[in-house]
């Protein structure tokens, strides 16, 4: 019974999305599970593991920096934020589900940070625990104000610089950004919230996706968010306005491996491995398949795209001023991916 | 199983070419030409598909204003936050721009309700007359060291339903009230929730001409059906006229303009060239961010309404299947067509894309009387305390495919959509005894068409 159902539903779906178009219609006989399972498991799932992970690292790190603050162990600290910062940005090529919905995304990586606010909370008398952060704004928490208190407003902050206050701040944000990642990667595991059989099961009992199209679209609609949101937000805004404060992560001057790591994200879920693992079943199989050229075109200008960045001399700071040629030219490759990923990907995946 | 599915899909999507009756093609592009296809959690974010390069790059422009969160003042980008506020960005109460949820618990930071806040009498334009020392609505969150409003405490009651089959459903709803007030309340408080509402298509309903709305009024119900539906009259802070409102739960809105800039002003705290002075000035826990600047420009302002008037409405899903064509049938049948009514064209709009399309919002966007059981009581210009106004029914059904926690009605008590027909009473009391009356299947297929849409 519940089949037929899911049947009629399917195809009514189909009905009004897919009809007016000249697809072939053997595609349709492919069951995209495999895909989706993999990209789930091996990619989404996968990352937001390693998010908790480093996340939990950064938390250590910090811990022993305001134990014991030397300079080796700041920098020990600064080293494990770009670490933890490298999964999250990879998983900004999937910005759905509990992320989005539960308010994770900005309790994670609210920007700018409010500074203000901060420098009230240091001068104030009240206790800077896990459970007071809990209760601000994603601006006082996260990624950007733990950046903020390890480089400073510069980026150059020293050792010395560091107030007993800083600290406590330091070690109770990073320890609540420990639990978000545990609970942003718990919300996802089979284990636990299960969101991941949202996709796993899409078209076939998902309360989410109706048919494994949709949830193959959101997942490629995902990756063209995120090339937008690098090209003509991320680089765009400090880069034409001239004007650095514009800048996300620029205290730690880790903008350009965001840039580099949002592409890979894309990578990932296109090829379906993340860290060298997975089955390698990604979107490029559906891809390949139905237009082999193109396949071969968006793999180019992934690389193409992450090469451009990764070409940028200097800082990203440095060289919105210093290098508007190399800045421009990282922004053109990340628009033609988004142009290719948007024109020519996705009507292949809204067809299928 | 695979092989079942996919023959199915052949046929069908063979038949589709030859079959779909002139009427029900046009009738499933809910947004006429501006109408997106998506059945997905992304289903609400879409730009108007007919928006021209320059347009779209606005739309792009504008995305990202929605989402900017806003800091305290000083501060290099993005000051002017509170110091009371409900919210720090705008899709911080439109979840992926759907309806938002309401408080799971005393200060849940997801929940995008609010309080709106009035005592008897009129302020100097015929509106609500704010309570003294909070305004117009609850701020219930502040930047460091400033005291918030109050908090928003919820408790639950019970009422039990039951259908002419004689099964019965327990319907619950929660009563809101104020707590942590940093000041004591007026006495003759009256307070109306309201959940953030779903913030696509307002473009096409902005774009339906004055006159198409009027041409539905009946106030004095001379056709006798029962239904009496009237037009809001609000001030319009622009053009400094009285004009037709067609925005916010009692339609207190006249525009998409205003109702950006009244929500940067009062739901984020913003100073903007329509409200340049802090909406809790004189208040005595006002006391921070209160420097002479405009927080926001006026650009500013229209990014925001550019963002939900390009955003584009879904497609009606499945509305070849017999059970969903049943329920549209059961839908006027029942008398539901009288207020949420299906059909327009838009008149001319200043975007280009949004102007002369045939579109299938299902409202009047006028007020009714909704009964006592949601009544607020709190009036709001011409918007009586038992009206509201008719809420379109575009994209409904995937409310809870956009955001699992969304709930409707404007207090959000109702689960489902079934609980929310439900709750309807006053003019629409007989539409709503008629659906208790029908048949298990019939209650089936009307949900099913409107889950459809």
């Amino acid at each position: 019974m519940k089949k037929q159902a899911y049947i009629l539903f399917a195809a009514g779906t189909f009905l009004f999305a897919g009809c007016d178009s000249t697809e072939t219609p053997d595609i349709t006989e492919t069951d995209f599970s495999p895909v989706l399972n993999n990209i789930g498991t091996n990619v989404i799932v996968a990352t937001y593991s390693d998010l908790a992970v480093k996340a939990d690292a950064l938390h250590t790190a910090i811990m022993t920096l305001s134990a014991d603050p030397s300079a080796l162990n700041l920098e020990a600290a600064r080293t494990a934020w770009i670490a933890t910062r490298s999964p999250w940005e990879q998983s900004e090529g999937f910005l759905f589900g509990p992320v989005d919905q539960e308010g994770l995304d900005p309790a994670l990586d609210s920007w700018p940070v409010n500074v203000t606010d901060l420098e009230n909370v240091l001068g104030s008398a009240d206790a800077i625990t896990e459970s007071f952060l809990a209760l601000q704004e994603g601006t006082l928490k996260g990624f950007h104000t733990i950046e903020f208190l390890l480089w400073g407003e510069s980026g150059n902050k020293t050792i010395d610089e560091f107030t007993a206050r800083e600290f406590e701040y330091l070690v109770a944000a990073s320890g609540t950004l420990h639990n978000d990642a545990e609970q942003l990667f718990a919300l996802w595991n089979p284990a636990d919230g299960n969101y991941i059989n949202n996709l796993i099961a899409a078209g076939n009992g998902s309360a989410i996706y109706v048919s494994q199209k949709s949830a193959l679209e959101e997942l490629t609609n995902a990756l063209i968010i995120i090339a937008d949101e690098v090209a003509n937000g991320k680089i765009n805004d400090p880069f034409v306005q001239e004007d650095v404060t514009l800048e996300e992560s620029r205290f730690s001057n880790n903008s350009k491996l965001d840039f580099a790591d949002n592409m890979r994200s894309i990578l990932n879920i296109y090829s379906g491995t993340f860290n060298g693992a997975g089955t390698g079943e990604g979107l490029d199989d559906i891809i390949s398949e139905q237009d082999p050229e193109l396949h071969a075109h968006i793999l180019e200008d992934i690389e193409a795209a992450i090469t451009a960045i990764e070409s940028i001399p200097g800082t990203f700071t440095t060289a919105i001023f210093g290098h508007p040629t190399e800045v421009a030219a990282a922004q053109d490759a990340v628009r033609h991916l988004q142009e290719i990923l948007e024109q020519d990907m996705l009507p292949i995946v809204s067809n299928l | 199983m695979l092989i079942l599915l996919s023959g199915l899909l052949i046929v069908t999507s063979c038949s589709v070419d030859e079959l779909p009756a002139p009427d029900v093609a046009i009738q499933y592009m809910l947004g006429g030409e501006t109408t997106i296809y998506s059945s997905g959690p992304d289903a609400f974010t879409f730009p108007l598909p007919n928006l021209d390069e320059a347009g779209l790059a606005e739309h792009f422009l504008s995305d990202a204003a929605f989402e900017q969160q806003f800091v305290s003042a000083p501060a290099e980008q993005f000051g002017g936050l509170g110091p009371v506020y409900n919210h720090t960005s705008c899709n911080g109460c439109h979840v992926r721009n759907g309806r938002s949820s309401i408080p799971q618990f005393a200060g849940d930071p997801m929940s995008g309700l609010l309080l709106r806040l009035s005592v008897p009498g009129f302020d100097e334009h015929g509106g609500p007359l704010g309570a003294p020392g909070f305004g117009g609505q609850l701020q219930n969150k502040s930047i460091y060291g400033v005291q918030a409003e109050g908090t928003i405490a919820v408790s639950e009651e019970q009422k039990i339903m039951t259908y002419a089959d004689g099964s019965s459903v327990i319907l619950t709803h929660p009563t809101y009230s104020i707590a942590d007030a940093y000041m004591a309340l007026p006495e003759n408080l009256m307070i109306s929730p309201r959940n953030a509402p779903p913030v696509f298509g307002l473009g096409l309903l902005e774009a339906i001409t004055e006159a198409d709305i009027l041409s539905h009024a009946d106030p004095a119900d001379q056709n006798g059906d029962g239904v009496s539906g009237h037009p809001n009259t609000v001030y319009d802070p622009y053009t400094h006229l009285m004009q037709l409102g067609r925005f916010g739960w009692k339609a207190e809105s006249p525009s998409a303009k205003h109702q950006s800039e009244a929500a940067a002003h009062n739901d984020m705290g913003l100073t903007t060239p329509a409200f340049p002075i802090e909406h809790c000035d004189g208040q005595s826990n006002c006391t921070e961010g209160l420097q002479d600047v405009v927080d926001v420009d006026d650009a500013t302002i229209e990014l925001f309404a550019h963002y939900f008037q390009t955003l584009a409405v879904p497609a009606q899903r499945n509305y070849n299947d017999p059970q969903v064509k049943k329920g549209a049938a059961l839908f006027e049948e029942i008398g539901c067509g009288a207020c949420h009514i299906s059909t327009y064209t838009t008149g001319v709009h200043p975007i280009a894309s949004l102007s002369y399309q045939t579109i299938h919002p299902y409202t009047d966007l006028l007020l009714h009387d909704m009964g006592d059981d949601l009544a607020d009581h709190r009036p709001a210009y011409a918007a009586g305390g038992t009206e509201w106004r008719t809420a379109p029914l575009w994209g409904i059904g995937l409310t809870q495919v956009v955001n699992t926690r969304a709930t409707f009605l404007h207090d959000g008590r109702a689960k489902t959509i079934k609980e929310a027909i439900l709750w309807h009473g006053g003019e629409s009391l007989a539409s709503r005894n008629a659906f208790m009356q029908l048949s298990a299947e019939d209650r089936k297929a009307l949900l099913a068409f409107l889950n459809s849409l």
